[in-house]
């Protein structure tokens, strides 16, 4: 018997609007889930590519207040890898390579504009979006299958909390994980570079920055939260869930990878007859005029070596990924790479757009028909 | 008095609910009046599904629900602010422990934080939580679990209190301090309780009104104390000492009467020693004469009141007309309500 024990009181107070209970599921999903010492473990080492990308942006502003730019440019065109500085290498090579339209000297403020934002591109889908889908696929999994299992439902629409207001809120849980992994060490990167920089009106010239970073953050967190979802609300068995997630996008991966690699193959073989051919008819030509007259032909500058994985994440592939909406990952990509105004061509974004819009629509709709229906049952 | 319609906790009008080609409500219309009033009913009467039907949680192929006067399928979230629902089947977040858990209920019902948890650990004291209240719920005893889901309901201060099988798993004291409970809300704060169940003399130990669910059908609605009320006025006696002889003394005074079980726990004697008689009480003097009787004979009068029949009797004849099974309904053990119902 409690010391206090005023025995059962009505309550008077004044009660929060409806919305107030996504906060509230939000607050405790966050809660439970950060007591799991392994999404402890990954949210910490999600953070740490940060700092190889901290030291890319350190040695571009080092480079630009040296007034190394020029040497830098020459060093590109003449098609060295510029590997001693790290990621940057890739995307300087690439960046500072073609010559200026107008033959003017270098900018540094619009190179800096390019670089910062390949540099962040790079970060974002390389390695984040990589841990992203290892940290959705620890915590979504849970999230409404072990509600089904625990006949949690009943806890929540039992109360006035709609299916929205619980949707919402079970996405507010993954959504902070994916900005705390992806969005604020994005952010944090685009400071640091502020900070690193020659003068604080770099924030100024960079302004729209960290707006794509968001931007690009929401593209990232919104299809791959609710597809995470989506499969945890069509199961009680969270194991089901996690196995159909990391599936999903491993064999998308794989089958992305397949393709592309077929197209490379039927790409080369193309190459190789044309060259037979061409060299045939060079025979002929020597036969007929008596001199040489192929070609010698032009090797492309490759990208730095270690690097290729980011340097491609940092958008510095010319071709069109034609697979790309197979895959989460490639499409994700690709509309990263769009919202920072790399991939600027219309029939390589729209592909991986509309898959990622489809993703979105079919999980809202499995969501919507799921979360309630043991109740409707 | 009897509220108007607007104005009754819960108003259903000819309500039909089915799943697939089974209808589960065949154009149930009933009132659930201010008090405590006990829906009972067999396995798969549609219990479940008429608690979910006033909760906006089910589409309804007919019919209107009224709950407070407003519509759960347009006001969800309205008439849900104003219930609280302890479900039959177990239901927790896990991880969370019993404090957090109610003041997690009374978060989402829109309480805020620091006053959600001064609140809860208000409800729990009432229900006499102790200190396991701290331990996760899923670790808990079924009682404490009962007790936890119990304060999770009524944390939010609702005006109406659904209960399914509110005793189930309790002990007979912990059984009889939850009905102590539900009466104090009911009698003290105004509150309309309406509890599903299959133990019938819990409903006739607390409850004012009953309605018997069977078949999807309403056959039965009313007060308890009508409802049971025997075809023939007829008073009852409680006594210790020869009742027999007293019988007898009766008969020969032209009254009718026979000897009946008492009571449980009516009186500190041992059952060996008291009795229970029943006796026509149509005509004037029949209680004069019962009195004479018991003095000539010797016999103690414990208590004399009007008889009622046992709820049980007369549910299982409301349920008779339904082609129901008896052993359906009370042979069962209480909380194996079926998913349908």
């Amino acid at each position: 018997m409690p010391l206090h024990d005023v025995g059962y009181r009505p309550w008077r107070g004044k009660r929060r609007g409806y919305g107030h209970a996504v906060g509230v599921i939000a607050g405790t999903g966050i809660r439970l889930a950060w007591t799991s010492r392994w999404l402890r473990r990954a949210v910490f080492f999600a953070w740490s590519p940060a700092l190889l990308f901290a030291a890319s942006f350190f040695a571009f502003e080092q480079a630009v207040d040296q007034g190394q730019l020029g040497t830098m440019q020459e060093q590109a065109r003449a098609g060295r890898n510029l590997d001693g500085v790290g990621v940057l290498g890739a995307v300087l090579a690439r960046s500072l390579g073609a010559p200026p339209p107008d033959g003017r000297p270098l900018d540094a403020n619009s190179t800096r504009h390019m670089v910062w934002a390949r540099l962040l591109l790079a970060f974002m889908r390389a390695p984040q979006a990589v841990l992203l889908a290892v940290v959705v696929g620890l915590v979504a999994p849970t999230l409404i299958s072990r509600d089904l299992r625990a006949k949690a439902w009943l806890v929540y629409f039992t109360r006035p909390v709609g299916k929205l207001e619980y949707i919402l809120g079970k996405m507010a849980v993954l959504g902070v994980l994916v900005a705390a992994i992806t969005m604020l060490p994005a952010l944090a990167l685009w400071a640091l570079g502020v900070l690193v920089s020659p003068s604080v009106w770099v924030a100024v010239a960079t302004w729209d920055l960290p707006l794509k970073i968001i931007l690009a953050s929401l593209t990232l967190a919104v299809p791959t939260v609710l597809m995470a979802l989506a499969y945890s609300s069509l199961t009680a068995e969270s194991r089901i869930a996690s196995f159909a997630w990391f599936a999903t996008w491993a064999a998308c991966w794989i089958a992305h990878t397949a393709l592309t690699t077929a197209d490379l193959v039927a790409a080369a073989e193309v190459t190789r007859l044309s060259r037979e051919a061409a060299a045939q008819e060079s025979f002929f030509a020597d036969e007929a005029f008596g001199e040489f007259a192929s070609v010698p032909p032009v090797r492309p500058r490759s990208a730095p070596r270690g690097f290729r994985w980011l340097s491609r994440a940092a958008g510095l592939d010319s071709e069109i990924d034609r697979w790309a909406w197979l895959s989460p990952y490639h499409a994700l990509g690709v509309v990263q790479a769009w919202i920072f105004g790399i991939e600027t061509r219309w029939r390589a974004v729209l592909p991986p757009l509309v898959s990622l819009l489809t993703v979105t629509a079919v999980s809202i709709l499995v969501l919507w028909r799921r979360v309630d229906a043991p109740a409707r049952a | 008095m009897i509220p108007s319609a607007a104005a009754l906790p819960v108003h259903l009008t000819n309500v039909v609910k089915r799943y697939g080609r089974r209808t589960v409500l065949d154009g149930v219309s009933l009132d659930v009046l201010p008090g405590i009033t006990g829906l009972v009913g067999p396995n798969g009467a549609g219990k479940s599904t008429l608690v979910r039907a006033m909760l906006g949680l089910v589409r309804l192929a007919a019919g209107t629900v009224r709950v407070f006067g407003l519509d759960p399928q347009r006001e969800p979230r309205a008439v849900r602010q104003s219930i609280g629902v302890v479900p039959e089947d177990e239901c927790s977040v896990p991880g969370l422990s019993g404090v957090e858990m109610v003041r997690y209920a009374a978060q989402l019902a829109g309480l805020p934080g620091i006053e959600a948890l001064r609140r809860a650990h208000e409800v729990l004291d009432w229900c006499d939580a102790g200190q396991e209240r701290y331990r996760p719920v899923e670790t808990l005893s079924v009682g404490v679990r009962q007790k936890v889901a119990f304060a999770a309901a009524i944390v939010h201060d609702p005006q109406l209190v659904i209960l399914d099988e509110p005793t189930n798993g309790l002990d007979p004291l912990e059984r009889r301090a939850m009905l102590g409970r539900l009466t104090t809300l009911a009698r003290e704060h105004g509150k309309t309780i309406l509890i599903s169940t299959h133990v019938l003399p819990d409903v006739q130990a607390i409850c004012e009104r009953v309605i018997v669910l069977a078949g999807g059908r309403v056959r039965l609605s009313g007060s308890i104390r009508e409802l049971t009320l025997p075809p023939a006025p007829e008073d009852r006696l409680e006594g210790i000492g020869p009742l027999d002889d007293m019988l007898m003394s009766l008969a020969g005074r032209g009254i009718t009467a026979r000897r009946v079980a008492p009571a449980p726990e009516a009186a500190p004697v041992s059952p060996a020693q008291r009795g229970a008689i029943l006796f026509d009480a149509s005509s004037a003097g029949s209680v004069p004469a019962v009195w004479e009787a018991a003095r000539a004979t010797g016999v103690v009068v414990l208590s004399l009141e009007r008889a009622q029949r046992a709820l049980e009797d007369v549910f299982l004849e409301a349920i008779a007309q339904a082609d129901v099974p008896a052993h359906a309904a009370i042979g069962s053990s209480p909380g194996d309500d079926d998913a349908t119902a």
